[in-house]
């Protein structure tokens, strides 16, 4: 027995992300890519996407479950690519959005010397990591993002330094624009990728992105985990403007950050120091008050 | 066409930004700068020229130059970029995806020993380390070669029929950074010469991911789709020549140039500026009665097998000048002239790898070598033929 | 060294095995759990996968080759010796494609190998379900259990190997614990049958080649891949009941009113409460709102204010037409309180011909004698009552209805509802007879309304702690009283009353004591002395309640100097009217008779005491007598299961302070009959019952929010308007996200 499709399949073509994509269930960077087509209220970008499971999620040739012009590239070229890709939009008069949808792998690892020269030379660029803080399309190693306490492939009992604070980097690039996004925050979502798109120059936007495979959570829990880490402070909602303006737009409301440990097997290690993640949380807070205090950016 | 003392890499600047500038009423022109030496003034160049439409980015690195050439030309650009040695290795991931996206990119390999040891002066085993890319290859021995070369190197690769992009060798110092009298061409005439870039596959809107994750029988059909592009290029080389010729008054050489190979019973084989030492040791050899001929080598990928095969004709003994080295075979032009010269029964064919690191090739070097070669009754594994200056 | 068996060829004393699964559950791991079990009996094994994105639920194959020689072959296997599945939902014909006949097919389904004898005629089918025990062992999630270690068990038992087999291979891969114990759970619980039939031949899908190029201009809009057949789950929506509907004992859909006070449809909302109660503006003044005391939206900060919208809508919507009787058939209504007037009315809508009588000289019952005008004002009461008389009811007053009439009665009228409420009041011994000092607070509330009250400078104790006893004690006040003090048994905590009625009360300067019980009144020289006994909470009685318990102690009684004493300890029917040892109950005909069906209702039949009750009771009695009359059961169905709180995502919905309306200021109120709420007033720009109306969290039923679909992370949910929400399965990968989000219980994942 066939039934008529739910979505006819020409309304299918045109979306950032069409159904029938292969990321797991429950991936955090669809929703994200969802909502960015949805805050882009009909622009169709050109996105520039390096080896991670973005680029898995498009499918075998000639198939794209992209259903934008979409560049497949090697792995720190996200923004080297993009940069040119962009550049001739410009010189061509053309009002086109390019988009890095690169993966924590090549934003905050392989792909900094690259996307740190495109921020130092304001290219006109969205710029946008999916952080799952894993190497997840390899099946999971640790990268610079992956937060002290997690066991990776490559940390089996444990990931021992920090997660980098790549806000704080591109922040020093003094680029106009600067955010984290929440999957569990949908207005603050929108209203950031909006806001990053009326700005000329290099706007990077930091995704926290559930990945129930390398977290080893529900699939069903992805939203929620973010809800709750953005709840208990681990992960700061906030925007900074010039590298140097900020503004805090949610603060943590007193959930305990066992709630989102306890959810995700990687946290079950030996060397999960929680008290010391307890008291980063603390200081990054601390941080981050007195800078929006000190450098406030205006009012919304 | 104004006649102008330049060096090799200014010649090379001039004759890109003017490629760049042809394409100006089609979607402009976008080059990824990054410095090495021996490169560096072709950027230089690069970035000082005023293009009406038209980037240089001056990146962080030739892994990044080379991206910025990629999704330049993904949307539609005329894309080209210089380097050389390490800056090369460094880029290889990228020159890479350039070949197998099928971007009519131009890149100027400017040769220089690769290191370390840190060496800067000219050796071929940069360039030919990318035989496997996907690019052309193409090597140029002078001056005026270079410029003309890199003209052919637009035309060729943005053919609809090829589609590949193309690397245009040139030695460093002794051409680069050397001064020489070129015939450099105007603008109005690459404007007729090169049609404005229509690529295919550029990024028009649709939703296609370029690059993508591909199956296994896609791939072969990738890989034969390439070859057959590149089966193309004499064809298309031997049109655009003689489009050269009509615009330009001159003709550039061709796959390669085979001078005095019809009666010679020796034929050396050699690329870039030693090719031109040779011709003047074979010329003076030829006054002396010695049927000796020489082959330049200038397209290397493809490599015209065919042509050597003709070229060659009845000569008994073949020797062929590797300024490179493939540690573990020898030199590399050798083992592609060995794969195509197969069939020529009782030939003697005997590799030279001289000129390594750049040391100072000079006429006499090359008499000694025609003298070892003559003197031969087989062939030996390649010989290092020594250049202790 | 291995030297090929004698008499065999080469290759021919190999196994091979294909596993079919999903990226996450293990089929790779399988494959090299099954080889180890092998390799530790001295065999030759190789076990690989087939590698492409191994995204997790995307169908994967895996493989396994025994031989007692060395393996040379590197290819896929396509005729597989045994085939392996482990999710039930990739059984179908492509997993048997190329099995050889006699081979295994080793299928993790919870149901018996007889389940699929019919798909897979002439093979052998052994089964397990392994995913049961892999979740009940915690392994993986639910959405992916990894089933491999699991499975590993059943498939050494149907290969003829032993549970020692299945814990040397778990070790040599390093599994231990709930692994191990999931495989010899399976090992022992594999069910195997051979399939009657024969094998039908299955022709192998060959994957036709691409004829696309990279540089083709035209690419776009290929399409995708059907990621629907990945799910284990998929989302499905339901509707629960909410709890203020399940509180509501009239019966109304709370929520549904307050929702379409929340889009400002204010006449929608008036005629979803007249579906089931005319008397929305009493309501909306007088209900003790059980339903408030239900929502789910005190666990978050403060339950809506559903009373002051349905008074809202009342007071502002656009009544509708009403009705006229179209049947032939006459009912009697002996009552015009609540209940009698809601059968009335819901009668009346279904055209039937009404006769209301009343004892009295106007209708309304005890919402008329017994509720002050200051909370129920009386062209409220007149406006409803007008409403539902309208619908061409015939009214009599003035008639007193005993037994007698009542047979009368069903020989005349085709059918008769007795509803005639509470008209005993409970009387309370305290030793002294008091003529003119202990009165009844319905007495007294009845004498109040007509102006027969005075009480200037008395000092009035009321006893009681329900509506009866504040409405006594607030009228007292306003008539004048010196001081008002409500004297109750237990704690405020347990008082009937309404808890704002009890607020309001002490702002007018009502006094409360609790824990009080009065023993006896006598007068002395002074005047009248109530002797009180001070108590204690005890155990709780019937009513759920700690009952009070007196203090035992010498100073535990004191005396009360008072002029007044006013009695609210509730009321009983006067069940004189029914032949006696009737059973008189809720909606049950009277039984005995030869004339038409008498049923009961309201507060004479419940004794529940408010009027929203009532207005249930007689709601239900007209269904009753319609279902009796014509056969046609117009009973809701069933309820569904109450959405309560834990179905609930509160910290969606941000923090509002509830709209409390208008209250005049208690000097003011205390000197005056008029009334004290003044409800919800939109003021410019702040429409105050849509403000309150949008905290309504609708829990358990859709509200068109679209959170579902604007978290779906496959964007395969289509909203078509008014609810109708589609879900595309055929990419729906059941993540469940949809149904983590739905912040009501709707959308909820049905495994497959």
């Amino acid at each position: 027995m066939t039934t008529a499709p739910v979505i006819p399949p020409e309304a299918r073509c045109d979306g950032i992300l069409r159904p029938g994509n292969t990321n797991c269930a429950g991936c955090g960077m669809s929703i994200g890519l969802q909502w960015l087509e949805q805050a882009l209220d009909g622009e169709r970008p050109t996105m520039c996407i390096p080896a991670c499971c973005g680029i898995v999620t498009a499918g075998t040739f000639p198939t794209s479950a992209y259903g934008v012009p979409t560049v497949a590239c090697t792995f720190a070229s996200a923004a080297s690519v993009a940069t040119g890709v962009s550049s001739v939009y410009a010189m061509n008069e053309e009002d086109e959005l390019t988009v890095c949808w690169t993966g924590d792998g090549g934003t905050y690892d392989i792909g900094v010397a690259t996307w740190s020269a495109a921020a130092e030379r304001n290219e006109d660029l969205l710029y946008i990591c999916y952080d799952n803080e894993i190497y997840g399309n390899t099946g999971g190693q640790r990268s610079s993002a992956t937060p002290q306490g997690v066991k990776t492939s490559t940390t089996t009992a444990g990931k021992l330094e920090p997660k980098k604070d790549i806000m704080a980097l591109v922040a020093a690039h003094r680029v106009p624009y600067a955010a984290t996004l929440s999957v569990a925050h949908r207005d603050d979502f929108m209203r950031k990728v909006k806001t990053a798109r009326k700005m000329k120059g290099f706007r990077f936007l930091l995704m926290l992105s559930p990945c129930p495979t390398g977290w080893k959570s529900e699939p069903g829990d992805s939203v929620d985990l973010i809800d709750t880490a953005v709840r208990c402070g681990l992960f700061p909602l906030y925007e900074v403007y010039g590298g140097r303006r900020y503004r805090i737009n949610a603060r943590p409301d007193g959930t305990p950050l066992q709630d989102y440990i306890k959810r995700q097997r990687r946290y079950k290690s030996q060397t999960l120091d929680l008290d010391a993640l307890q008291a980063q949380i603390r200081e990054n807070w601390a941080h981050l008050e007195t800078m929006a205090r000190a450098f406030p950016a205006p009012e919304l | 066409m104004a006649r102008e003392l330049v060096t090799g890499n200014n010649a090379a600047g001039y004759t890109l930004a003017l490629a760049g500038e042809a394409n100006r009423k089609a979607r402009g022109a976008i080059c990824g700068a990054y410095p090495i030496t021996p490169q560096t003034e072709i950027v230089e160049f690069l970035r000082d020229f005023k293009f009406t439409k038209g980037r240089v980015v001056a990146v962080e690195s030739e892994h990044s130059a080379m991206g910025v050439c990629i999704g330049g030309s993904l949307a539609g650009a005329r894309s080209f970029t210089a380097s050389s040695s390490n800056g090369l290795s460094y880029m290889t991931e990228n020159v890479f995806a350039a070949g197998y996206y099928r971007l009519p990119i131009v890149m100027i390999g400017v040769n220089r020993t690769l290191g370390p040891p840190w060496n800067i002066w000219t050796d071929q085993g940069d360039t030919l380390a990318l035989r496997d890319a996907a690019w052309l290859q193409l090597y140029t021995e002078s001056h005026q070669d270079l410029v003309d070369t890199i003209l052919l190197a637009f035309r060729v690769s943005e053919d609809p029929r090829v589609l590949l992009p193309a690397l245009v060798a040139e030695d460093g110092f002794v051409v680069s950074h050397t001064q020489m009298v070129v015939d450099l061409p105007e603008q109005e005439q690459v404007d007729r010469y090169l049609p404005p870039l229509d690529l295919p596959h550029r990024l028009r809107g649709k939703g296609v991911t370029v690059g993508g994750m591909i199956f296994p029988h896609d791939t072969e059909r990738h890989r034969m789709e390439i070859q057959a592009a590149m089966d193309r290029v004499p064809q298309v080389l031997a049109e655009a020549i003689d489009e050269f010729e009509k615009i330009f008054g001159r003709r550039p050489h061709g796959t390669l140039s085979a001078e005095h190979t019809e009666d010679a019973e020796t034929v050396l084989i050699a690329c870039n500026t030693m090719a031109r030492t040779l011709r003047n040791v074979v010329k003076r050899r030829r006054e002396r009665g010695q049927k000796i001929g020489l082959i330049k080598a200038k397209l290397f990928r493809p490599f015209p097998r065919q042509d050597y095969m003709r070229a060659v004709g009845h000569a008994k003994r073949v020797g062929v000048l590797d300024r490179n080295h493939s540690p573990g075979s020898g030199g590399i032009f050798w083992t592609e002239i060995a794969t195509s010269l197969r069939e020529k029964p009782g030939l003697l064919l005997q590799d030279y790898l001289v000129g390594l690191g750049g040391g100072d090739v000079t006429p006499a070097i090359l008499d000694e070598i025609v003298d070892d070669l003559n003197a031969r009754t087989a062939a030996s594994e390649p010989v290092w033929k020594e250049v202790l200056s | 060294m291995c030297t090929p068996r004698a008499g065999l060829k080469l290759g021919e004393s190999m196994i091979e095995i294909a596993i079919h699964g999903r990226g996450g559950q293990g089929g790779v791991t399988l494959a090299k759990l099954i080889a180890s079990a092998y390799f530790l009996r001295g065999q030759y094994v190789q076990a690989f996968g087939v590698y492409a994105a191994e995204r997790s639920g995307a169908p994967i194959q895996a493989f396994v080759r025994i031989d007692d020689e060395e393996i040379t072959n590197h290819n896929q296997i396509l005729e597989p010796d045994h085939v392996i599945v482990l999710d039930r939902t990739l059984i179908g014909p492509r997993v048997v494609s190329g099995l050889k006949p006699g081979g295994w097919l080793i299928l993790n389904s919870p149901e018996g190998p007889d389940a699929y004898v019919a798909q897979f005629p002439g093979r052998r089918v052994a089964t397990v379900d392994a995913t049961g025990i892999a979740v009940a062992n915690g392994l993986g999630t639910r959405a992916v259990p990894i089933v491999n270690t699991t499975i590993l068990g059943a498939v050494m038992k149907v290969l003829g190997l032993a549970l020692p087999d299945v814990k040397g291979a778990m070790d040599e891969v390093g599994f231990g614990g709930a692994n191990l114990s999931s495989g010899q759970q399976a090992f022992e619980s594999v069910r195997t049958q051979q399939a009657p039939g024969k094998i039908e031949p299955t022709a192998r899908v060959r994957v036709s080649g691409r004829v696309a190029s990279i540089l083709d201009r035209d690419l776009g809009g290929l399409p995708t891949i059907h990621t629907g057949d990945w799910a284990s789950r998929q989302p499905k929506r339901h509707q629960l009941t909410p709890p203020c509907n399940d509180g509501c004992p009239a019966g109304n859909d709370v929520r549904g009113f307050v929702q379409a006070a929340a889009k400002k449809e204010f006449d929608e909302g008036l005629r979803l409460i007249l579906q089931t109660s005319p008397l929305p503006g009493i309501c909306g003044r007088v209900c003790p709102a059980p339903c408030m005391e239900a929502c789910n939206r005190r666990e978050h900060d403060e339950a809506v204010n559903v009373r002051e919208i349905e008074r809202y809508l009342a007071d502002h919507a656009r009544w509708p037409d009403v009705t006229k009787p179209k049947r032939a058939e006459q009912i009697a209504v002996i009552g015009s309180g609540p209940a009698g007037l809601s059968a009335t009315y819901h009668l009346a809508r279904r055209g039937y011909r009404v006769t209301l009588f009343e004892v009295g000289a106007e209708l309304g019952g005890v919402m008329r004698t017994g509720i002050p005008s200051y909370r129920l004002p009386r062209d409220v009461l007149d406006r409803e009552i007008s409403f539902i008389v309208r619908h061409g009811v015939e009214v009599k007053t003035n008639q007193t209805i005993d037994r007698r009439r009542l047979l009368e009665m069903s020989h005349q009228f085709a059918a008769v509802f007795v509803a005639t409420g509470l008209q005993e009041s409970r009387a309370l011994r305290l030793g002294q007879d008091a003529p003119g000092i202990a009165v009844q607070g319905i007495d007294f509330l009845d004498r109040a309304r007509h102006g027969q009250e005075n009480l200037i400078a008395q000092r009035v104790a009321v006893i009681g702690g329900g509506n009866t006893a504040i409405d006594a004690a607030r009228s007292a006040r306003r008539l004048g009283a010196r001081s008002v003090h409500i004297l109750y048994r237990r704690t405020r905590a347990e008082m009937p009353a309404i808890k704002e009625e009890i607020d309001e009360a002490l702002e007018e300067g009502v006094e409360l004591s609790e824990l009080v019980a009065p023993l006896r009144l006598h007068e002395d020289a002074l005047g009248p002395v109530l002797t009180c006994q001070r108590m204690r909470l005890g155990e709780p009685d019937a009513s759920g309640r700690r009952a009070p318990v007196p203090i035992e102690s010498e100073d535990s009684q004191f005396e009360v100097r008072c002029d007044k004493v006013i009695l609210a300890l509730g009321q009983t029917p006067d069940l004189s009217i029914y032949p006696e040892g009737s059973e008189v109950r809720d909606g049950l005909k009277l039984a005995g008779l030869t004339g038409a069906p008498i049923f009961a209702g309201g507060d004479f039949a419940t004794n529940e005491g408010t009027v929203t009750a009532a207005i249930g009771s007689g709601r239900r009695a007209a269904l009753h007598i319609h279902r009796t009359l014509t056969g046609e059961d117009l009973f809701p169905p069933a309820p569904p299961e109450v959405a309560g709180p834990d179905r609930i995502t509160m910290h969606v919905f941000a923090h509002a302070p509830r709209e409390r309306g208008v209250i005049l200021p208690p000097d003011v109120r205390r000197g005056s009959f008029t009334e004290v709420r003044l409800g919800l007033l939109d003021e410019p720009g702040r429409p105050a019952a849509t403000i309150e109306a949008n905290r309504c969290l609708s829990c358990g039923v859709c509200n068109e929010c679209d959170r579902c679909l604007s978290y779906c992370p496959e964007g395969i949910m289509v909203h078509r308007g008014s609810g109708n929400y589609e879900f595309d399965y055929d990419y729906c990968k059941g993540c469940g996200i949809c149904a983590s989000q739905c912040p009501r219980g709707v959308v909820y994942m049905a495994e497959l």
